[in-house]
Parts: structure tokens; sequence; C-alpha cells
């Protein structure tokens, strides 16, 4: 009797899961399909192709897939590789706390099937939860003073490390990731900057002092550990959180994933001080053959001028996790940070790592996240090409978000306490 | 005066055109636009953007493109970096006598990158771009199994003749077949399933019927004797080939991205039959669009059944094979360089590859725009053909010369007076 099992079946989104078939008739080729309907309604689907061994069984721990969406030995392969039945719909959770996204997998002969839906009846079939926050996990939506924002408190006695997490230009308030670093013992505040109730979508500047209020407000809170706080941030999140690890001594740990070195279009301002974007052309955007805009070239241009738009990372006290996409087609992530890390070098300083990813893109996310190379973002471009090849950019979200935490744990906690 | 020209504004598909604007402000960054509407008033676009020179000018063949569709100097980068509004279609002429394609061209200021319905453009100009030339006759055929039409440059001939044949897409696709006949050759396109009478699904190669239609082409009073042309892509190259291997009248056969063996359906050709090489299904590959990506789900060729490869050191004329390495739909090189090992073994000198590194798999005539996936008949998904824009449109500028030179080097008597 033909059997398809996957341990455990309720799990966090960035656990792996093991997946086996067997009662299968030995070297029968099947295909796995796996598929997921988002919050509002959306289809993900992947599929791959496996020979079964000489007694019928098939696990993805150690099985190669001979086709389909990946090839070779790749055990979540069917969890990063899920593709919209839409084209350019990326796959988002919003509310984290009161439901998991559900995978179902089902298992077929060979020959079907190719597509995102069929109606054919599989051989065998599971479902899996897939979880973006821990049992216990508690969600504190954040409105103090000018704070927009979602706090995330993990469960258990004392205190934890406080973390700040940002996205990017596309606003909002995205809550998975710091549902997630809160799942894995972070107190973490999912903080918004634009787009978001009354924080205008284009604000003119960018007031450090509101980021503060952010480090203030965690620091203060009872649960969370002091003396300072972290700081994850992508993209324009990430210009942010350079700059606070450069004026505000709260953040004693930063963590820049495919961010500048510099401003990208909205001035920073903190005391008074004024810090200026540097100047792009726009002329440089391309388009690749299906028509995706490509941003990454627009600060290409200009020499040694540009140098003075380079903010002064030096002055930052906390160490540094630099985290690039090679294949960023959005964000020159690789350029940038090659060119922050040499100015730290300049000024002797060596608190940083860089992790750069080849084939892995702009939309670096939690582990087993499928690549989303391809989204719109309402205000700027239906269709913004993000880079990445599926492989290697699943191995780099996978490895990333460990020395994530290896890195916040290392910084944020007593030396005692860090024994992961 | 601010003007935009593009010379000449009438021209075969596969003449370049000259595009220039003057009048510009020094320096000033503009949008040159391309549009066109197919047949069935698909809308296909390309946008690059360029920088006025001191004198306020931008000259296609000079300056140099800063982003957009295409970076660096291509003048005709707007025609081949055209792509469809809605995804997934394919460009293609099918009415090749009576009208162009109209390519309009349009001038704005600063960089448009998104496209808007109120921002009008400074300027605008219109070229036709034509895929027969002046006095080619096109006459529809249906002399005994033959279906197809044959293109006949004006003028006393003889002429040399070619079959051109196109692959899985089926039907009758004539404008490779009427633009070559514009360059002085006898071109008989030829359709062999899902047309008129014949088949709608290909289920055996017969090619007693490819060689009724190399006799009709033979027997034509203008055609050049003693052996034809065959110029061949995808599937059709497969039957190009056989038809080089067991055909007589065969003397030049062009390969385009084409198997090495038969696949899928038989070949019969009087008492034999050859069977195909199998299919390897669980190797298709799932692009992150969700097109299939075919290239390795033929096997390599060590895997293919010996009794399918196409016996290449039979063939008595000569074989060009052209193949674009960044093909997803299959590994034309490494079939080519099987059938000139095969060759070589016998002692055969009579076959070369043009190999293109980031060619995919269409490769078409010159300015073509890349079409890197699309639907096509027959398949529910959408197939993946792969292509680096600027490097396919290289290759098929470069490649549509040497067929061209290839079919009046070996159908010629003047041999290799080119």
């Amino acid at each position: 009797m033909v059997q398809l099992t996957a341990t455990p079946l309720s799990a966090l989104v960035d656990e792996p899961v093991h997946i086996r078939a067997t009662g299968l008739t030995p070297l029968q080729l099947v295909v796995f399909h796996a598929s997921l309907e988002d919050e509002v309604g959306n289809l993900f689907y992947s599929l791959a192709f496996y020979r079964a061994n000489e007694v019928g069984e098939i696990d993805l721990d150690h099985a190669a897939a001979l086709g389909g969406d990946y090839k070779g030995v790749h055990p979540m392969g069917l969890f990063w590789s899920l593709k919209p039945e839409k084209p350019v719909t990326r796959l988002l959770k919003r509310d984290v706390m009161n439901s998991p996204f559900r995978v179902q997998i089902k298992l077929y002969d060979r020959h079907l099937p190719i597509e995102a839906k069929t109606s054919e009846a599989p051989k065998a079939s599971v479902t899996l939860e897939r979880w973006y926050v821990a049992p216990g996990v508690t969600r504190i939506p954040v409105r103090e003073g000018r704070l927009r924002g979602t706090l995330f408190v993990p469960s258990g006695e004392g205190r934890f490390p406080g973390v700040i997490d940002m996205f990017g230009a596309s606003g909002g308030l995205l809550e998975f990731r710091a549902s997630l670093l809160a799942s894995r013992g972070f107190a973490s505040l999912a903080l918004a900057h634009c787009g978001f109730e009354d924080l205008p979508p284009q604000p003119e500047k960018v007031d450090l002092e509101y980021f503060e209020e952010a480090a203030n407000f965690l620091l203060k809170h009872p649960k969370v550990l002091g003396p300072g706080i972290g700081v994850v941030s992508v993209c324009r999140g990430a210009e942010i959180g350079l700059s606070m690890a450069i004026h505000l001594k709260q953040v004693t740990a930063t963590v820049l994933i495919n961010g500048p070195n510099f401003i990208f279009s909205i001035p920073h301002v903190y005391r008074g001080q004024i810090f200026k974007p540097r100047p792009h052309s726009i002329q440089s955007i391309s388009i690749n053959a299906l028509g995706f805009v490509e941003f990454y070239h627009i600060f290409d241009e200009g020499g040694p001028e540009n140098s003075q738009f380079c903010l002064p990372i030096e002055k930052a006290q906390g160490p540094f996790l630099f985290i690039v996409g090679e294949d960023d087609r959005n964000v020159n992530g690789k350029v940038f940070a090659k060119q922050a890390t040499e100015q730290l070098k300049r000024h002797g300083k060596n608190n940083w790592t860089l992790l750069s990813y080849p084939g892995a893109g702009h939309m670096i996310e939690p582990p087993y996240s499928p690549l989303c190379c391809v989204s719109g973002i309402a205000s700027v471009c239906s269709a913004i090409h993000w880079g990445g090849e599926v492989v290697p950019h699943a191995a780099a979200q996978e490895h990333s978000w460990k020395e994530i935490q290896k890195f916040l744990r290392k910084h944020l906690m007593p030396v005692v306490a860090s024994q992961i | 005066m601010l003007q935009l020209t593009a010379n000449p504004a009438k021209a075969l598909a596969d003449e370049p055109v000259h595009i220039r604007v003057t009048g510009l402000p020094s320096s000033q960054v503009v949008t040159i636009k391309a549009s066109l509407k197919d047949e069935k008033g698909n809308l296909f676009q390309s946008k690059a953007f360029y920088r006025a020179n001191e004198a306020g000018e931008v000259d296609l063949e000079e300056a140099p493109a800063f982003g957009g569709d295409y970076v660096g100097v291509h003048p005709m980068g707007l025609f081949w970096s055209l792509k469809p509004e809605r995804a997934l279609r394919r460009l293609l002429k099918q009415d090749v006598m009576n009208s162009p394609f109209w390519v309009t061209l349009e001038l704005y200021d600063s960089v448009c990158f998104q496209d808007s319905t109120t921002v009008l453009p400074r300027a605008s100009q219109m070229v036709q771009r034509w895929f027969s030339g002046p006095g080619v006759q096109w006459q529809q055929i249906q002399e005994g199994r033959v279906r197809g039409t044959f293109f006949l440059p004006s003028g006393e001939g003889p002429f040399p003749g070619v079959v051109d044949l196109f692959g899985g897409i089926g039907g009758l696709v004539e404008f490779r077949a009427s633009l070559l006949a514009a360059h002085g050759f006898a071109v008989l396109a030829l359709a062999y399933f899902a047309y008129e009478d014949l088949p709608d699904k290909l289920l055996e190669v017969d090619l007693e019927y490819f060689e009724e239609a190399a006799n009709f082409l033979l027997a034509h009073p203008k055609v050049q004797r003693p052996g034809i042309g065959v110029l061949s892509v995808c599937k059709g190259a497969e039957i190009g080939l056989a038809m080089a291997c067991y055909l007589k009248q065969v003397v030049a056969t062009v390969c385009i991205n084409g198997p090495n063996a038969i696949t899928e359906v038989p070949l019969r050709y009087k008492d034999l039959v050859v069977a195909p090489t199998g299919l390897f299904p669980e190797r298709i590959q799932l692009h992150i669009s969700g097109a299939l990506r075919l290239r390795h789900c033929r096997g390599d060729p060590r895997e293919l059944n010996r009794q399918s490869v196409l016996p290449v050191e039979k063939a008595r004329g000569w074989i060009l094979f052209i193949v674009g390495e960044k093909d997803e739909f299959l590994d034309g090189r490494a079939r080519a360089e099987q059938a000139l090992a095969q060759l070589a073994s016998h002692g055969r000198i009579n076959g070369r590859m043009l190999a293109y590194p980031g060619a995919g798999h269409l490769i078409e005539p010159p300015y073509a725009p890349l079409c890197y996936m699309s639907w096509n008949p027959g398949v529910s998904l959408p197939l993946l053909w792969g292509g680096d824009r600027v490097a396919h449109a290289a290759a098929q500028e470069h490649a549509w010369g040497e067929i061209q030179k290839f079919f009046r080097q070996h159908l010629t008597p003047a041999g290799s007076k080119l």
C-alpha cells in the first residue's frame, strides 16, 4: 500500500520536513506535487519526478529528483520551488498568529500532472502546517507615540535580546520575519516606516528620531534584555538600519541584507543634521527579455564624487553582518557591501562579516520561502525583477538565517548565556 | 526643429534601418520606443534611453543606449527587443505577400520606463517591414500530396531551389521562405501536418512525402538542377537531416537546432522504418514561470537508441548545423557534434557547425525579436526556448548571411562564387 509520510506535520516554516514514500513498485517513476493556497486565494505549486528504489521507497532526504522544479537531492525542494499559478505574485503570510500555510503534498504516477491543478486522484497525499509563530509567542500591536509596529515576545521567563525588524520601500508592515525571530528567542519589533496607517507611502524624510524612539521602546520593555538591541533589515530597511547603527548607540548588532552604503532617495535627518541621497541615473534602468524592470544599475554612474554620499559607517560602534545576493537585479548589494567593508577596513575596524551568495537574488528570506524573482510595488512599477536562481537562492536563505541568529545571539546576549 | 527619421521607411524585414533624432537640446535624455501590432492585434513593444550629443542628435548607429531593453550601440535593438504586452505570444507574420508589419517609432522626453496613456511623444515615425520582395511570385501548391506555398523570384532563373521546414508548430509558416526568395532563391514553404488535408497530428514522418516535394521543386523549369537545398528548424531539422541522408535530390541541408536521431514518431521511407528514440519525461524541468524546459528530456546523445540515430554518413550533399548554445528546448550542439563525429568516423568531411553562444532555440532571420518562451499548439504549458537577447540577435544576423552563402555555394553551378 502506497504511503506518504511527512515529519513533522506541523512545524515552524523555517524547519525542515522529512518526506518519504513507501509501498511503491520498485524503480517506479512518480511525481511529488506540492500546492498551497495563500490567504487571498492565490495558488502556488511545485513538482518533482523521482524514481523509487529497489524496495519501492523514496526518501527525499536521500533520493535525487530527476526533473520537475529541481534536480538532485533537495529534501525541501518542493517548498522553495513553489511557483504562483498567476505570474508576478509574491507569497506572503499576512496573519502570522492565527493560521499556518497549509501545504498539500500529493503523489502521482509519473505521467501526471505538470500543471498547477489536476482532478486526478493521487496515490497518496499528506497536508502539512507551516507556522510563522511558535506556540507561546505573544503578539503585541505597538502604537506608542509615533511608533507603528508589532512586537513579538518569545514565551518563557526572563528577558530576551531585542531586535528591530524592517523591510523595504514596498512599505506596510510585514510581520513574518519578526514572528519567526521571536519563535527563535528574540523579542522582535516589526517596525513600519512608510505606507502604513498614518505613515505616508513616500515620506519626505527619514527621521532617525522615530527609529530611536523604537529602540528606546524596546529597551524599556520588561521582557527585553539590554543594554543594546539588534537590527535586521533589508533593502531600504537596511539603508535605515545602517543610519541607525551609525547614530544610535542603542544599536549594538546590525544585519544589512542587500542594502546600500548611502541613501537611495529620501534624506535622513537626525537632531538637525541632514544626510542627502546619492544621485541616480534613471536612464540606467534595464528591462529584461520578459519585460521585467531591473534597477540595479541606476547607481553605477559616477566616480570619486560619490564618496561624499557614502554613509560614515566607521562611526558605528556595533558589529555588522552584511548579506548579499550576487544575482540581485534591484540593488547592486555586492558592490555597496564591498564599499562599506572597505571603508570600515580603512578606519581599522574589523567587526563585520560579509556573506555573499552567488545565485541569490534580492529577496533573501527565511529558509524554504519560495524565490520571488518578480513582483510589483504599487507606486513604483508593476513588474520589478528581484533576481535570483531558484536553487542557490534556497541555499542562501538556509545558510543566512542560521548566520543571522548566531550573529544576533553572539552580540546581544552575555557570553555566559549564548551556548547555542 | 525636432526630427525623428528612419531610413529606409519601407524595407525587407531582414534589412537594417537607420534611426536618427535631430533638433534636441544638447545632452538631453530621451526615450525611443518601438511598437507593433501583429495580425491578431497583439501589441509588441520595446524602448531604450539615449542621451543626445552636444549637437542635439541621437544617431542609433553611433549612440549607446544607457538603459531600457538594451545597453550599448545597437542600431536595430528596438526591433529585436520587441516584447509582447500579453506574455508568451510569439511574433509571426501570417500574410507575407500583401502587408508588412508596421512598426511605430516614438520619441519621448526623458526616461519613460512605465507606459503612460497621457504622455504624448515628441515625434513619431512609422516604418514598414516586408516579408516579401518586389517581383516575387506566390503560388499555392496542391500537387499530388504536396501542400505548401512556392515563392519564385522574378527573372529568367534558374534559381537555387530550397524546401523550407518548420517544426512542431505545424501548419504552414511562410515568412522565412518568402524572405529567402527575396534574395534570389526559389523556395517551397512545405507543410507536413495540421494543414489542409494533411494529418492533424504528426504520427509518422513519411519521407516519400518530402521526396515528392523535392521532386516538385526540381521539376520546375526555373529551379536549378540537379539538386535542391533544405532549410529546416527543430523537428523540421530532424526531417531535413533525414532528407539529406536518404534523398539524393538533396545536396545542401541547413539544420537549425535539431536532433540527429528520429524522435517521438517513426520515420518511414519505402521499406525502411526507423523507430524513434525514447523521451525521458521525468527529466522535464519547470522554469520558475511554469514554462517547460525540455532540453534534458531527450537524454544526452549517448543515451540515444542506436537504431534511431540518422545515418549521416550516407548523405551525399553538404550539411550545415546551426546551433544556439542557450537553447532550452534542445541541446542542439551536442547533437550536431555527435553527427559530425559520425561523419568523421566514416572519413566524410561534408558537415560543418556554426555554434552561437547566447543564442536560443528560435534562431530566425535578422531583427526578429527573441521569443524566450511562448505558448505552442498542442502543449498546455508554455515552452522555454531560451537565448540571451543581444547574443541571439547577433547570431540571427550572422547565421542568415551564412545560410545564403551556403546555399549559393552548393546549389549554383558557379560553386563558390558568392
